[in-house]
């Protein structure tokens, strides 16, 4: 189906080529999982398969690709558009109307196809995402899953044979990153479409794929799953698990690991899993006492109670919807609570002015950028350190330690996703506030920059900061995190050590601890310790 | 490769409607005592209030019949939501929109062609958003794409020197604006005293002359202000401003070539 | 009736004719009846949805129209007419303004002279704005010719990116804050407005991403002679139209053949844009229908604008188009009609579809939780 014959390509602007000789086949009907460190060229690689690359950014190019037949060379990528679909990461600034219906029509409006006929397809399309009784919202009251889908939608209407798509679920829960994979895969198995798509979060897609593209230094590996993941360094945890007892054959999914882990447990089986040290005495920093918020009618913080230490990293966990952006909220003073007090460092954030606020708290949100102000990372490196009254080159050098491959004359919003979070880090750090709030702040990264952000905030937390984080992701909580809080409809369901509260619930266990249930085993690194002692 | 390119019909077809547009501004003070436009004075701005859409549709047709692209009309549109949004906002500062900023910059920025139709879309756009739809959305869309176009011709410069050229541009172009936007109702204003009135018949020196004592006396109080506030704006942000728009104009790969290279390999 | 969109083009048909028709008289009954007929309709036909709400906003511009046209009078009458009603301190300007006098006494008569014509205005405003709120933007937008699609588009683009720059603005406006910030005064402004601007201009490069990937654009190749006939159609239409409008400028010629021309012209540019359309390839999704109903909508306004025209030719009626300034304006039983005509669309045009009310929920309710 996709043909990839010699391919080099090389950005206008840039001397080095992102691409190098790549030569690939995707056989038709297959789910290709796309792998690679952030700046590999992956994001290059999918555009190239309809087009966009080198027509939209212009670059030299050499060598062939085509679709069914059909070269991107020759073809534009609009007059791809019925071959191959494209869903790019940013799924909400890609819509161009502002009705569910409109969105899904648009593409077969563009393509000149008869009413009757996109009628029709628009009714299978919402049949087959489970959109029906979207059809009249407008987008932007969509959840972040439904626009995902509607995404989906708006190119599947194209009736094309390949689907591409840029980190799907990277901005999703994991109840709606379930919905969208299983789309995908039931649009695999009974439409027979080729999807190629690119992913962050291994854990989530990996038992789906049939084959595995490893993108390293511009040129590919492809193979099975299997094949590719006994060497890959870009590897979920249940691999490095399977890699780390010898399993062989290597299994890809939980179920298989499940079948192959007994006698690991045999011999874990008088161990004890190593955690991590909680500092005891030390300064309480966050004191929340029966807070209850709402927006308007709706109740959405009911009676929460909270403390906070210094030297703790609290994962903050549970459904979109449950109060977690709004208790961060509330800790910095922009939302205002109608009940209860909250004291950070002593003092209620709602009574601080703008330039004292950050000396006592600080945060980070979804969307780095939005803190971003200036042209060029040195001058926004600068004007922190005005703005945190702290000396010249404070926040520049926090910076070269977190990210020493960050130049000053970059402008913020052209660094990558790792870099962006780090920048802000530094930014928000150079103030020295006790309490640190991060809102999901794995969002788009790789394995290497979440290990990196782990050791930064590890660091932080044993300077005596203390580290609030909304997030999703389950297995940095498990490496990470000291205690675990989940939140539901507003309340505080558990409260507790990482270890015990992430073990107990099924819907946030880590893959480690799904495949060594019901032995309450966490991280790969764990049973890495248990067994190194072993042999010693 | 610009974002809009303009061949010689286009540039014509701008010549052209500009004429006309100058025309439809200007009658009060060249047309003679008993032409059609004389006559029926207080018909005449609502006459070419209808043709002159009409000949900015044909236009810009002309314009974008070489294809404007995607990143084109995604870029014109963000544009124009942004001038849309800073509208209003004069309310709050007495009346005096900080939109001109924008129009000008990109302009510059981003060439003739593309000035001027970001000019008319975005007043289009605004008028849409706020609801100041009328009879003068016709005159108010060809004067600000004069803007944007004026700006996209302005001699080559950088640094300093570009902001000092931008904000006597921006000076000039807003009180210009708002003295011929004055001409759109001037003619026919009653009621208002001989020195500043339209005086049918009398030459072109006499009403220039009352045309710029009505504006001196009236808009000026909101022209200088918005020259004032332009080129604050410009001294303030015309920097980082420009920048960012060149930014976006090099990430739209407009100038840059798509070059594909034969290989002698077969596969 | 069942509910459902009235194609936009009707409403804007019946608004347009009811301006023109507003365009012919001062006489403030008239204009008060045609205002009330806009009310009317608005009332009975506005959709529950962000655009319908606007229409209060255009009465608020109307009355600003005429309480600036009366105070300009104010300030600058000349003193017309006899019935004195007070005086202002008069102010002379120096005599290279040729002595220009502001203020002095303030008459009825000027006082009801601006007002009539401020009063036209905003009823012409307030008509305007009717068409505003009945027809959605977005679907008028989907009822442009082809030909300018991609004037459209750019349009459409606009306006879905204008709810998102200002909740951008919000957020960015609350991280300043957290970094000790605020956003006050001039220099606050700017420095709120420039990531929102550099925002957008991300997000419109994967905009046009999406909408190349998606076939925007698609173009048949056009000939080289079909090319050189569509660049000839412009210049000729565009010559044609400045020639007619160069002949009504001067005397001499005759105004009936100079408007010819100039409609020639228009036709010849019409043409153009037909032609044009037909390059592009595009279909619409479930496009609005023109039936009875859009047929009575137009009718309607253009019966409207009919009955006075017809009363503009007539010579007896010409006082009561422009009444005098210092007697009782009077409503003739034509007016009473043409009112009726005006409301008929309240009653003609099928209701609006029904919104979902939560659905108009602002987005951060479900982002902020």
């Amino acid at each position: 189906m996709i043909s990839i014959q010699h391919v080099t390509f090389r950005y206008a602007e840039e001397s080095q080529p992102v691409l190098r000789d790549l030569n690939l086949e995707i056989p038709a009907g297959e789910l290709a999982l796309l792998l690679g460190a952030t700046g590999s060229g992956k994001t290059t690689f999918l555009r190239a398969i309809n087009g966009l690359v080198p027509h939209f950014t212009g670059g030299h190019f050499t060598g062939r690709v085509s679709v069914n037949g059909r070269s991107t060379q020759v073809n534009q990528p609009r007059e791809l558009a019925d071959l191959v679909g494209f869903v790019a990461q940013d799924p909400v600034s890609g819509f161009v109307t502002d009705l569910v219906e409109d969105e899904l029509a648009y593409s077969m409006e563009c393509l000149g196809i008869d009413p009757p006929v996109m009628r029709r397809r628009v009714e299978e399309i919402l049949d087959l995402l489970g959109l029906t009784e979207l059809r009249n919202r407008p987008l932007h009251t969509l959840s972040g899953g439904q626009q995902q889908r509607v995404a989906i939608g708006s190119v599947l209407t194209a009736q094309p044979k390949v689907l591409v798509l840029d980190e799907p679920t990277s901005a999703l829960d994991p109840g709606a990153a379930e919905e969208v994979l299983a789309a995908l895969h039931r649009l695999v198995h009974d439409l027979g479409i080729t999807v190629v798509l690119a992913e962050h979060r291994l854990e989530r897609v990996m038992q789906y794929c049939d084959s595995i593209l490893l993108l390293e230094n511009g040129s590919i590996r492809s193979g099975t799953p299997s094949e590719l993941m006994q060497t890959s360094s870009i590897a979920p945890p249940v691999i490095h698990l399977g890699r780390l007892a010898g399993w062989d054959p290597l299994p890809i999914s939980i179920r298989d690991a499940r079948r192959a882990a007994p006698p690991l447990r045999a011999l874990l089986a008088n161990h004890s899993p190593r955690v991590q040290a909680v500092p005891t005495q030390s300064p309480r920093i966050v004191e929340i006492k029966e807070v209850h918020c709402s927006y308007g009618k709706r109740t959405v913080l009911r009676g929460v109670d909270l403390v906070l230490d210094a030297g703790e990293i609290t994962a903050l966990m549970g459904r979109n919807g449950a109060g977690k952006s709004t208790l961060l909220r509330t800790l910095v003073g922009l939302k205002n609570q109608s009940k209860g007090t909250i004291q950070v460092n002593g003092v209620d954030p709602h009574t601080l002015a703008a330039k004292d606020l950050l000396r006592h708290v600080g945060f980070v949100p979804q969307e780095p950028h939005d803190l971003f102000e200036s042209l060029t990372v040195a001058a926004e490196c600068k004007s922190s350190d005005t703005d945190a009254g702290c000396p010249p080159g404070t926040t520049r050098a926090l910076l070269a330690l977190m990210a020493p491959d960050v130049q000053d004359g970059t402008h913020p919003r052209d660094l990558s996703e790792g870099q962006q979070m780090l920048l802000a880090l530094a930014l928000i750090v150079a103030a020295k506030p006790p309490l640190l709030l991060l809102d999901e702040p794995t969002r788009g990264l790789d394995y290497p920059t979440k290990k990196k952000l782990g050791e930064v905030l590890r660091g932080l937390a044993n300077a005596g900061h203390t580290v609030l984080m909304a997030t999703h992701d389950v297995e940095l909580v498990a490496e990470l995190a000291t205690r675990v809080v989940i939140m539901g409809d507003g309340e505080i369901v558990a409260n507790g050590p990482t270890q015990s509260v992430i073990t107990d619930s099924p819907m946030f266990a880590p893959q480690v601890s799904k495949v060594l249930a019901p032995d309450r085993w966490i991280t790969v690194e764990q049973i890495a310790y248990v067994l190194n002692q072993e042999l010693a | 490769m610009r974002a809009v390119t303009l061949g010689k019909p286009s540039a014509i077809a701008i010549a052209a409607i500009t004429v006309i547009g100058v025309i439809s501004f200007l009658w009060p003070f060249v047309a003679p005592a008993d032409s059609f436009l004389v006559m029926n004075s207080t018909e005449t701005p609502l006459l070419f209030a209808l043709i002159i859409p009409l000949l900015l549709v044909t236009v810009i047709s002309q314009i974008s019949d070489g294809g404007l692209d995607a990143k084109t009309i995604a870029l014109l549109g963000a544009l124009a939501a942004v001038i849309a949004v800073l509208r209003p906002l004069g309310a709050g500062l007495g009346g005096i929109e900080p939109i001109w900023v924008i129009l000008i910059l990109a302009g510059r920025a981003m060439g003739p062609g593309f000035g001027f139709l970001l000019g008319s879309i975005s007043l289009l756009a605004s008028a849409m958003f706020t609801g100041g739809v009328g009879p003068w959305l016709p005159f108010q869309m060809l004067a600000a794409a004069w803007v944007g176009l004026g700006a996209g011709l302005l001699p080559k410069a950088s640094g300093k020197r570009e902001l000092v050229i931008l904000s006597a541009y921006a000076a000039v172009a807003c009180v210009a604006f708002g003295f011929i936007m004055n001409l759109w109702f001037w003619p026919f204003s009653l009621n208002l005293p001989e020195q500043i009135a339209f005086t049918p018949g009398a030459s072109a020196g006499e009403n220039l002359l009352a045309w710029i004592r009505f504006s001196l006396t009236t808009s000026l109080g909101f022209d200088l202000p918005r020259a004032a506030l332009t080129v604050i704006l410009i001294a303030l942000v015309g920097s980082p401003i420009l920048k960012l728009l060149r930014r976006a104009s090099r990430k739209a790969a407009f100038d840059a070539p798509t070059v594909f290279i034969e290989t002698q390999r077969i596969s | 009736m069942t509910s459902r969109w009235l194609h936009p083009g009707a409403w804007w048909l019946w608004s347009l004719c009811l301006a023109a028709a507003a365009s012919q008289t001062t006489n403030p009954l008239l204009l008060a009846l045609l205002i009330c007929a806009a009310v009317i309709v608005v009332a009975a036909r506005k959709p529950d949805a962000p655009w319908g709400k606007s229409f209060e906003f255009f009465l608020f511009l109307g009355a600003m129209i005429i309480t600036i046209r009366v105070v300009f009078q104010i300030v600058f009458g000349a003193g017309l007419g006899t019935t004195v009603l007070f005086e202002l301190p008069g102010v002379s300007f120096p005599d290279w303004m040729s002595g220009l006098r502001l203020g002095g006494s303030v008459t009825l008569e000027a006082i009801l002279g601006a007002f009539y014509d401020g009063l036209r205005l905003a009823t012409i405003a307030i008509v305007i704005g009717a068409a505003n709120s009945l027809a959605s933007p977005t679907r008028l937008l989907k009822a442009v010719p082809t030909a300018l699609y991609e004037l459209g588009v750019s349009i459409v683009v606009a306006l879905t990116f204008i709810p998102q720059l200002t909740t951008d603005a919000g957020r960015i406006r609350e991280m300043r804050r957290l970094r000790g910030r605020n956003s006050k005064g001039l220099k606050g402004f700017v420095s709120l407005g420039l990531p929102v601007l550099a925002g957008a201009l991300d997000r419109s490069i994967i905009l046009a991403e999406s909408m190349d990937s998606r076939g925007y654009g698609r173009h048949q190749k056009e000939t080289t002679l079909g090319r050189r006939v569509s660049i000839s159609l412009v210049l000729t239409s565009l010559s044609l139209a400045l020639i007619g409008v160069y002949s009504l400028l001067t005397a001499g010629t005759s105004a009936l053949v100079a408007i010819l021309i100039v409609s020639i012209g228009l036709i010849l540019g019409g043409v153009t844009l037909w032609r044009a359309g037909r390059t592009r390839v595009r279909t619409v999704y479930r496009p609005d229908t023109w039936a009875l109903p859009e047929w009575l909508v137009s009718i309607a306004g253009v019966a409207v604008l009919g009955v006075f025209l017809v009363a503009r030719i007539s010579p007896d009626q010409a006082l009561i188009l422009r009444p005098e300034l210092n007697t009782w304006p009077s409503l003739p039983l034509w007016g009473l009609l043409a009112f009726g005509i005006a409301c008929t669309p309240a009653l003609s045009a099928p209701p609006p579809p029904a919104f979902d009310i939560d659905t108009n929920e602002p987005v951060g309710a479900e982002a902020l939780t």
